[in-house]
C-alpha cells in the first residue's frame, strides 16, 4: 500500500518538474534574452556598416521628430486645430515642451551614435573603412548642424553643458572637413562639402561659404540627400511631415500658408508601404547660399543671375500627381481658407495679388513638387531693382524651396531652447539655459505669423505678415540674414 | 531555481500514512426550516470541506481521527458539532455573526477567518447566481467591498480596469493576480505590446476566463497576500475555486439559459442621432449546461457554455464555448487527488473606437459630421447609410483560443499534518486581424474613389503559457491554551508571451491572406519570467480568541538585475476576538454584540520589474532591406522589485443577533523602490530605463456594513454598502524628472513627486469678467484621475419564494478630461460655455484646462427579480427558477462623458493605465436579460 502511494506522489513529483520544463531545459528558470548583447555588436563584422545604417535611420527619427514641430513654429503652416504641436504655432517655446525635449533626445542619439560608431564599433570591425569613417563624421557633424540650426544652446556631450548654437556650427563645421578629408566616395564627399556651406553660412562666414558651395556646386550640379524612411519598420522610422500634411484620414491636417498652397503637399499617401524621403542636403542650398552672400556684396546682378540658375534648377526636379479630393482646406469649418484656382492672394495688406498660388482639390489629380519648387519667375527676378528686393525674393525662393524640410524656422531667426527634463537630469544645465530669446521683431506678431484674412465670395486672401519682408526689414539683427 | 525545483519535490515525497474513512451525511437549514445552500461543512484541524447543495445537504469523508464538524454560513453563527457513531448529521443554523467564519485563504490549506489578521473578501457560489454572467469582472463587480471595477469600453473582448486601495505603481497595471484551483492564469488586462490598433479599445485576456462552475471566490488585498503568494501579489490576488462533484452524490443535472437584448447606453451622448446613426440593439444568449454527481471515491462536475451576442451597434459580434470538466478522486485514504480543466474559444470583431480618425461612433461624437441635432431627417439618413457602409467594410476580428488546467494532491498523512501540491497550466493564444481593404479606405474618405492598391492588414498574434507548481505543508497542534498552525511551503511559475505581427500592404482587394499582398513585414516580441520563492509562516492562537501571525518569505525572479539575489519580505499581525471572551459571553450585552474582534496587520507585497528590462542591450532595426544599429536598453544590474509596505487595522464586528454588521479597516501602503521609468537626460541619447527611484503612497478607510432590516420565514430584506477613501501620492520620485505615462500633448497624464499617480498636466487659463483669456499657467496640475472615494452598495429582498436583487456603485473625487469636446472644438460644434465666447479662437492648447471634468457617478449594475418554484415531492426536477435581470440600466454622472471609459489609457503592455480620457469609446451596454436555472 505504502509503495503504490509512493509511486502516485512519484508520479505527481515528476508532473510538476516535467511541467516546469516543457522550454528548453536549460533555460526554463534562467531565461535567455533573445535580444542583441553589446558583446554580440561590438567587434563583430559588418557592425560598423549597421552602426551607419543606424545613423542613417537615427536621422530619420530626428527628421521624424522636429519637421512638424519647427514647421507649425514658422509661417509655413497654420495649425489650425490638431493634436500637433500648438504652443510652437505662436511662437509660445517653453523648456517644457515635450516635444521639444523629444528633439534633443533625437539629435543627442545621433552624435552618440555616430561616436560610438567611430570610436569604438567601427574600430572594431575588421571592414571598417575610410568612406565609413568619414560617414560617421559626416552624421556627427549633421547632429551638430541640426542642434546649432534649431537650439540656442544645447549640450554638445552626455550630461555636459548648454553650448550655444555658434559652437556646435563650429563643431559640426570642424566634423565636415574631417569627414571631407577622410572620404573616398563621391557622394560623401559632396555631402560634407555641401553641409559644411550650410553650417559656415549660419556662422556667416561668407567666404568659406561660398567656397565650399561652389565646391559642392563643382563635384555634382544636382546633388541631393535624402532622410529616408522605413514607414513599415518603426513608429518612429517614418515621414511625421506627411502624416501632418495629408495622411490623418478625415482628421484636419496642418494648413499651409495661402502663398504656399501650390507646394502642399510636398508628402503624400500614395504608397502606403513607402514614406516621401525628405531632403537633407541639395545642391540649390549651395547656389541660394552664393546668391545670399552676391546680395551683401551688393552684386545685384550676378545674384539676379543665380536666381535664374535656381529656377532653371528646381525646374529640373520631379513632381508628384495624385488624387488629393481627400484633403480638405478647413479652419474648424469647411471652405473658410482658400481652396480655389479662382483665388488671389496679397503676401501682405497692400501687396499686389496673385493668382495660381491655390489649387483647387476637387477636381482631379494635382500635380505637386516634392524635392523643391517654386512660384518664383524670371520675370519677377527680373523686376528686381534693389538688394532688399532681392533679398527678399532670395528669402521667398528659401521657404518656396525648403517647405515642410523644417529650414523655416531658422531662416526666421527662430531657435528652441533647453529642455526642463535636460535641466533636471543634468546638472551642468543653467537656468538661463532654459529661457527662450525670440528675435523682438517676431515676438510682436508671434500670434499672427501665419495669420490670413480670407473673402471667401471675392476670392481674396491677404497674409498679415509678409515675414520675408519682415526679414529683410531686420537683416542686420544678428538672429537673421547671416551674411548681413 | 533548479535547486528549489527539486527541493520542492524531495518534499513532496515524505512520509505516508492512512486511516480509515467513512461518509457524514445531512441536511443543513436554518431557524425557520429553509434549507441553506452553499454552508460549508468542514472536518476541523483539517482541509477537508464541502458545501451544501441546492437542497441543504452534505456528505462528508471523515476520518476515525477526525472528532468534529464546523458549519458556517454567512450571517449565521458557526457551530462546532462532535461526531458521533451515527454517519448522519442534520444541523440547524442560527443567525449571530457577521460574514463567513472560515475561508481557504489560497494556496495553502483552510483557515479559520477569526485567525486571519488581515481582510479576505469571499464571494459564494449562491451570491454569483444572483446574476446571470457572462464575464470575470461581472463577478467582481458591486460585489467586493473597497475593490473598484472599472468598465472601460462598451467593445467585445474588452474588460473592465480592476483597482483597490488606489494605483500602487507606476509601472504595472493594478489587475490582481488571478488564480484558478491554485494556478495562476493569464490576467493581461491591455492590448499585447504587438497588437492591432483599434483605437482605444484594450483587449483583455479577463474577457475569456471561463466563468463556468465557480465555487467559491476569494479576494485578498495587497500586503497582506505576501506570504501566501509573494511575486507580483501588490495589486491583490484573486482566486476562484471550481466544483469538482461530491461523494456520494446522485448525478444531479442543471441548465442555465439566459436570454435577452443589449442596447447601447445614451447618457452620455452629445447628440442623440449618434445613436440613431451606430447604435442597433442587439440579442445576448447564454446556455450552460451542468453535470454534478459522484461516487464512493470520486466526484464529478461538468459545465459547458455557449454565449452569442451582436451587441448593440450595427456590426460587432461575439461568440464563446466554453467547457469545463471537475474531477474529485479519494485515491487512498490519506491522498486526494482533484482536477480541474476547461477550454474556451472566444470570437468577436470590434469597430473602430476612440483615437482613430476611423472611428464611427467617435467621429459622430467628436464632431466630424458638425453638429447632428441641425441635420434634416433626409441628411441624417445619407451619413447613416454611409456609416452603415463602413460599418460593413469593417474587418476586425479577434479569436482567442484558451486551456487550463490544475491537478491537486492532498495528503494527509497523520491528524493535524496536511500536504498539498497543486500544478497546472494557462494557454491562451489570440489572433487580431485588421483588414482595410480599399473599398474601406475609400467609403471613409482616407483615399480617393479608384484606388486599388492600399489595402492593408495587421495581423498579430500572441501566444501566452504560465505553469505553476505550488506545495505547501501546514501542521496543526495544540498545546493547552494555545494553538499552533505552521505552514511551509514554496511556488514555481514561469510565464511565456511570444508574439508576432505580420503587416501586409498593397493587399489583393477581395483576400484575407497574408500572401495575396505586395508587401509584408513581420515583427516579433517574446517575454519570459521565471519565479520561485518559498516560505514559513507561523500562526498563534492563545484561547481561541487572540492570534498572532508572523511568516517571512523569500522570492527569486528572472527579472531581477544581475546584483540582486533573493528578495526577503515579512508578515506580523495581531488578531483579538473580544466576543470570544468569557466575560463577554455571559453578560447580557452579548445579546447586543454578536461578534467584535480588532486586527492589525503589517505586511509586505511585491511587483515584479518588466521581464529584460534589467539587460543592456543593443537593437537591430530592419531598416531599408538591412539592418541598422542602434543603443537599447540601457540595462540596470541593481533592478528589483518593488514593495508595498501595508498597514492595516480594523475591526469586525456585528450587533442584534448580527442583524447589523460593520467591518472597519484603515490602510497605509507605501510602495518603496517603486518602478519608475523616468526620462533620462536628453543630452545622453539613450532610451528610458527601468529604475527603483520612486515611493508611492496609498491611505484611507474601508467601511463596509449590512443590515436585515426584515428576517423572518417569509421575508428578508437585507441592505449592504460599502465605502472606501483613497488618497493617493507619488511622494517621491528620486530626484527623477516628471514622466509621462498617457494621454495626449496638450494635456497629458504624468507621473511627478508631490501629485497623485498619473495626474492631469496641461494648461489652466483664466478668464476676466468678459471671458478674455488674460493668461495662461503652463504645465499646471489640473486634475486627479484617482477617486478619492467610491464604494458600492446591494440590496436583497426575498418574499416567499421571490427574490429582488440589486446593486449599485459610485465614485467621486476623481477628474477626467472630455476629449471628445476637444474634437468637436476642432469642428467648431463644442460644448456651448464651456469656453467665454471672447476666448472661443484661442489656441487649445491653452485653453486645455476647460476640458477637464468632475467625474463622480452613480451607476447601477443590476437590478434583478427571481422566483424559485415549489416543486412537489419526487419531482423529476429539483430546481426551477425564473428571472429577469438588468444591467447597467440606470447611471447617473457629473460628467459630459463617461466617466468610466479609458480612451488613451495604457501606453504598454500591462502597463500603467490611469484612464479618465473620455475619447469616443461607446459605454458598456444596457442589457435586459431573461434567465431560466432548471435542475434534474
Amino acid at each position: 500500500m505504502l509503495k503504490n502511494k509512493f509511486s502516485w506522489i512519484l508520479v505527481a513529483a515528476v508532473a510538476v518538474l516535467s511541467l516546469q520544463n516543457c522550454e528548453d531545459p536549460s533555460t526554463t528558470f534562467e531565461p535567455i534574452n533573445p535580444d542583441l548583447s553589446e558583446s554580440a555588436v561590438l567587434g563583430t563584422s559588418q557592425s560598423a556598416k549597421r552602426t551607419l545604417d543606424g545613423c542613417e535611420r537615427q536621422l530619420a527619427e530626428v527628421y521624424n521628430r522636429f519637421v512638424d514641430l519647427v514647421e507649425v513654429a514658422s509661417d509655413n503652416y497654420d495649425n489650425t486645430r490638431t493634436f500637433y504641436n500648438q504652443f510652437l504655432d505662436i511662437l509660445n517655446i517653453q523648456p517644457t515642451d515635450a516635444d521639444i525635449n523629444g528633439v534633443q533626445f533625437e539629435i543627442a542619439r545621433l552624435r552618440e551614435l555616430a561616436n560610438a560608431g567611430l570610436t569604438v564599433i567601427g574600430p572594431g570591425d575588421p571592414a571598417f573603412a575610410a568612406n565609413d569613417e568619414a560617414e560617421f563624421l559626416f552624421f556627427l557633424g549633421v547632429s551638430h548642424l541640426l542642434a546649432g540650426e534649431l537650439f540656442q544652446s544645447l549640450p554638445a556631450t552626455a550630461g555636459g553643458a548648454a553650448m550655444p548654437a555658434t559652437d556646435h556650427l563650429n563643431l559640426a563645421a570642424g566634423y565636415f572637413q574631417q569627414g571631407l578629408d577622410k572620404a573616398t566616395e563621391d557622394d560623401t564627399r559632396v555631402s560634407c562639402t555641401l553641409a559644411r556651406a550650410r553650417a559656415l553660412y549660419h556662422l556667416g562666414d561668407k567666404a568659406g561659404a561660398v567656397a565650399a558651395a561652389d565646391a559642392a556646386i563643382a563635384l555634382n550640379t544636382s546633388f541631393l540627400r535624402e532622410v529616408q524612411y522605413d514607414v513599415l519598420n518603426g513608429t518612429f522610422a517614418l515621414n511625421e511631415m506627411q502624416n501632418a500634411i495629408h495622411d490623418r484620414g478625415t482628421f484636419d491636417d496642418l494648413q499651409p500658408l495661402p502663398r504656399l498652397d501650390f507646394l502642399d503637399p510636398k508628402y503624400n499617401d500614395q504608397n502606403a508601404a513607402k514614406d516621401f524621403n525628405t531632403p537633407l542636403l541639395k545642391i540649390e542650398e549651395a547656389h541660394l547660399i552664393k546668391c545670399e552672400a552676391a546680395i551683401a556684396d551688393n552684386q545685384l546682378e550676378v545674384a539676379k543671375g543665380i536666381m535664374n540658375d535656381i529656377i532653371g534648377l528646381v525646374a529640373t526636379r520631379p513632381t508628384t500627381t495624385f488624387d488629393d479630393s481627400t484633403e480638405d482646406r478647413i479652419q474648424g469649418m469647411a471652405g473658410i481658407r482658400p481652396d480655389s484656382t479662382n483665388v488671389q492672394v496679397a503676401a501682405s495688406p497692400g501687396a499686389p495679388l496673385r493668382s495660381g498660388l491655390v489649387l483647387y482639390r476637387k477636381g482631379g489629380p494635382i500635380t505637386v513638387p516634392f524635392i523643391s519648387g517654386t512660384s518664383v519667375t524670371a520675370p519677377m527676378i527680373d523686376a528686381v531693382g534693389t538688394a532688399d528686393e532681392a533679398l527678399e525674393l532670395l528669402y521667398l525662393l528659401r521657404q518656396e524651396i525648403f517647405i515642410a524640410e523644417g529650414r523655416r524656422m531658422t531662416d526666421m531667426g527662430v531657435r528652441l531652447v533647453v529642455s526642463e527634463v535636460e535641466r533636471l537630469a543634468n546638472p551642468n544645465i543653467k537656468e538661463s539655459d532654459l529661457t527662450p530669446v525670440l528675435p523682438p521683431f517676431m515676438d510682436a506678431i508671434k500670434t499672427e505669423i501665419d495669420g490670413i484674412d480670407y473673402d471667401a465670395a471675392t476670392g481674396i486672401c491677404t497674409i498679415k505678415h509678409d515675414l520675408n519682408k519682415v526679414i529683410v526689414a531686420n537683416k542686420a539683427s544678428d538672429f537673421v540674414c547671416p551674411f548681413h | 531555481m533548479k535547486k528549489i525545483s527539486l527541493l520542492l519535490g524531495l518534499l513532496f515525497f515524505s512520509s505516508v500514512a492512512l486511516l480509515a474513512q467513512r461518509s457524514i451525511t445531512g441536511t443543513v437549514v436554518d431557524d425557520s426550516g429553509e434549507s441553506l445552500i452553499g454552508a460549508t461543512v468542514l472536518v476541523k484541524g483539517t482541509a477537508t470541506g464541502t458545501v451544501t447543495d441546492v437542497d441543504g445537504k452534505y456528505t462528508i469523508r471523515v476520518g476515525a481521527d477526525d472528532k468534529i464538524l464546523v458549519f458556517s454560513y454567512t450571517g449565521y453563527e458557526t457551530q462546532e458539532i462532535e461526531i458521533g457513531a451515527s454517519n448522519s448529521l442534520d444541523v440547524t443554523m442560527s443567525s449571530g455573526v457577521t460574514f463567513d467564519e472560515i475561508v481557504v485563504t489560497g494556496q495553502g490549506v483552510g483557515m479559520e477567518r477569526k485567525r486571519l489578521t488581515s481582510t479576505v473578501d469571499a464571494i459564494s457560489s449562491e451570491q454569483l447566481e444572483l446574476a446571470p454572467i457572462t464575464q470575470l469582472d461581472q463577478v467582481l463587480q458591486s460585489r467586493i467591498p473597497g475593490t473598484q471595477v472599472r468598465l472601460s469600453s462598451g467593445q467585445p473582448g474588452t474588460a473592465a480596469l480592476i483597482r483597490n486601495r488606489g494605483p500602487i505603481s507606476a509601472n504595472a497595471s493594478t489587475t490582481p493576480v488571478i488564480i484558478i484551483d491554485g494556478v495562476r492564469v493569464d490576467n493581461l488586462n491591455s492590448n499585447p505590446q504587438l497588437s492591432v490598433g483599434t483605437g482605444g479599445a484594450n483587449s483583455s485576456a479577463l474577457a475569456d476566463i471561463p466563468v463556468e462552475a465557480i465555487e467559491r471566490v476569494e479576494f485578498t488585498r495587497g500586503g497582506a497576500a505576501t506570504t501566501l503568494y509573494g511575486a507580483d501579489a501588490a495589486n491583490g490576488v484573486l482566486q476562484i475555486f471550481t466544483k469538482k462533484g461530491e461523494f456520494n452524490k446522485k448525478t444531479t443535472f442543471g441548465y442555465d439559459g439566459t436570454v435577452g437584448i443589449m442596447q447601447g447606453e445614451e447618457r452620455f451622448l452629445r447628440w442623440k442621432e449618434t445613436a440613431d446613426l451606430v447604435f442597433d440593439p442587439g440579442m445576448v444568449q447564454q446556455h450552460r449546461f451542468t453535470a454534478d454527481g459522484g461516487g464512493d471515491k470520486v466526484g464529478f462536475s461538468f459545465a459547458g457554455s455557449f454565449y452569442d451576442d451582436d451587441s448593440f451597434n450595427d456590426i460587432n459580434k461575439q461568440r464563446r464555448v466554453s467547457m469545463r470538466a471537475g474531477l474529485r478522486a479519494q485515491i487512498t485514504k490519506s491522498l486526494l487527488y482533484e482536477t480541474s480543466s476547461a477550454f474556451t474559444s472566444n470570437w468577436f470583431n470590434r469597430d473602430y473606437n476612440a483615437n482613430t480618425s476611423f472611428s464611427r461612433y467617435g467621429n459622430a461624437e467628436g464632431g466630424s459630421y458638425g453638429d447632428l441635432s441641425s441635420y434634416t431627417a433626409g441628411a441624417l439618413d445619407t451619413l447613416r447609410q454611409n456609416l452603415q457602409r463602413e460599418g460593413e467594410l469593417t474587418d476586425i476580428t479577434e479569436a482567442v483560443r484558451r486551456f487550463q488546467t490544475s491537478h491537486t494532491f492532498t495528503w494527509k498523512p497523520f491528524k493535524g499534518f496536511t500536504t498539498r501540491a497543486i500544478i497546472g497550466l494557462d494557454n491562451r493564444t489570440s489572433r487580431q486581424r485588421n483588414l482595410e481593404s480599399n473599398a474601406l479606405l475609400i467609403a471613409k474618405g482616407s483615399v480617393g474613389e479608384g484606388t486599388a492598391d492600399q489595402g492593408f492588414m495587421n495581423l498579430s498574434t500572441r501566444s501566452f503559457i504560465t505553469v505553476t507548481s505550488d506545495l505547501g505543508m501546514q501542521y496543526r497542534a495544540d498545546a493547552g491554551n494555545f494553538s499552533f498552525i505552521t505552514s511551509v511551503g514554496g511556488q514555481l511559475f514561469r510565464e511565456q508571451d511570444e508574439q508576432y505581427q505580420i503587416i501586409a500592404t498593397n493587399v489583393t482587394e477581395g483576400s484575407s491572406l497574408v500572401s495575396n499582398s505586395a508587401e509584408q513585414t513581420a515583427s516579433d516580441f517574446l517575454s519570459v519570467i521565471a519565479f520561485g520563492g518559498f516560505y514559513i509562516d507561523e500562526n498563534i492562537g492563545y484561547k481561541n480568541k487572540l492570534f498572532l501571525n508572523a511568516a517571512m518569505r523569500w522570492d527569486g525572479n528572472s527579472a531581477f538585475g544581475s546584483e540582486i539575489g533573493l528578495v526577503n519580505i515579512y508578515r506580523v499581525g495581531l488578531t483579538y476576538s473580544l466576543t470570544d471572551e468569557p466575560f463577554m459571553q455571559a453578560s447580557s450585552i452579548s445579546k447586543y454584540i454578536s461578534r467584535f474582534s480588532v486586527r492589525a496587520n503589517y505586511g509586505q507585497a511585491t511587483n515584479f520589474p518588466t521581464p529584460f528590462r534589467r539587460d543592456r542591450l543593443f537593437v537591430a532595426d530592419p531598416y531599408l532591406g538591412g539592418i541598422a544599429y542602434t543603443f537599447g536598453n540601457p540595462g540596470n544590474a541593481n533592478l528589483a522589485p518593488e514593495i508595498v509596505n501595508s498597514i492595516e487595522a480594523g475591526f469586525d464586528a456585528s450587533f442584534l443577533d448580527a442583524r447589523v454588521g460593520l467591518s472597519f479597516t484603515y490602510y497605509d501602503n507605501v510602495t518603496k523602490d517603486a518602478l519608475f521609468t523616468p526620462p533620462s537626460a536628453p543630452s545622453s541619447g539613450q532610451l528610458n530605463q527601468q529604475v527603483n527611484s520612486g515611493e508611492v503612497t496609498n491611505k484611507g478607510i474601508e467601511l463596509q456594513g449590512y443590515v436585515d432590516v426584515i428576517r423572518s420565514k417569509d421575508m428578508d430584506l437585507t441592505i449592504n454598502a460599502s465605502v472606501t477613501t483613497n488618497e493617493n501620492l507619488v511622494a517621491s520620485s528620486g530626484g527623477a524628472p516628471e514622466f509621462v505615462v498617457g494621454g495626449f500633448t496638450f494635456l497629458g497624464s504624468f507621473v511627478k513627486e508631490g501629485q497623485p499617480l498619473g495626474y492631469f498636466r496641461g494648461s489652466r487659463p483664466t478668464f476676466d469678467a468678459e471671458g478674455n483669456l488674460i493668461e495662461v499657467e503652463a504645465n499646471a496640475a489640473l486634475g486627479n484621475p484617482n477617486p478619492t472615494a467610491y464604494g458600492n452598495l446591494g440590496l436583497n429582498f426575498r418574499w416567499k419564494n421571490v427574490t429582488l436583487f440589486g446593486s449599485a456603485d459610485y465614485q467621486s473625487g476623481a477628474s477626467g478630461v472630455a476629449v471628445d469636446d476637444v474634437l468637436r472644438y476642432f469642428g467648431g460644434v463644442n460644448d456651448p460655455g464651456r469656453i467665454p465666447e471672447n476666448s472661443a479662437t484661442a489656441s487649445f492648447f491653452d485653453l486645455a484646462g476647460v476640458w477637464v471634468e468632475e467625474t463622480n457617478f452613480f451607476k447601477v449594475r443590476n437590478l434583478g427579480i427571481s422566483y424559485n418554484f415549489p416543486l412537489p415531492a419526487g419531482s423529476t426536477l429539483s430546481r426551477l427558477q425564473v428571472g429577469f435581470n438588468m444591467r447597467n440600466p440606470l447611471v447617473f454622472g457629473s460628467s459630459s462623458f463617461d466617466p468610466e471609459v479609458t480612451g488613451a489609457g495604457i501606453a504598454v503592455q500591462n502597463g500603467f493605465g490611469v484612464g479618465g480620457f473620455g475619447f469616443g469609446t461607446e459605454s458598456a451596454p444596457r442589457q435586459y436579460l431573461f434567465n431560466v436555472r432548471i435542475g434534474f
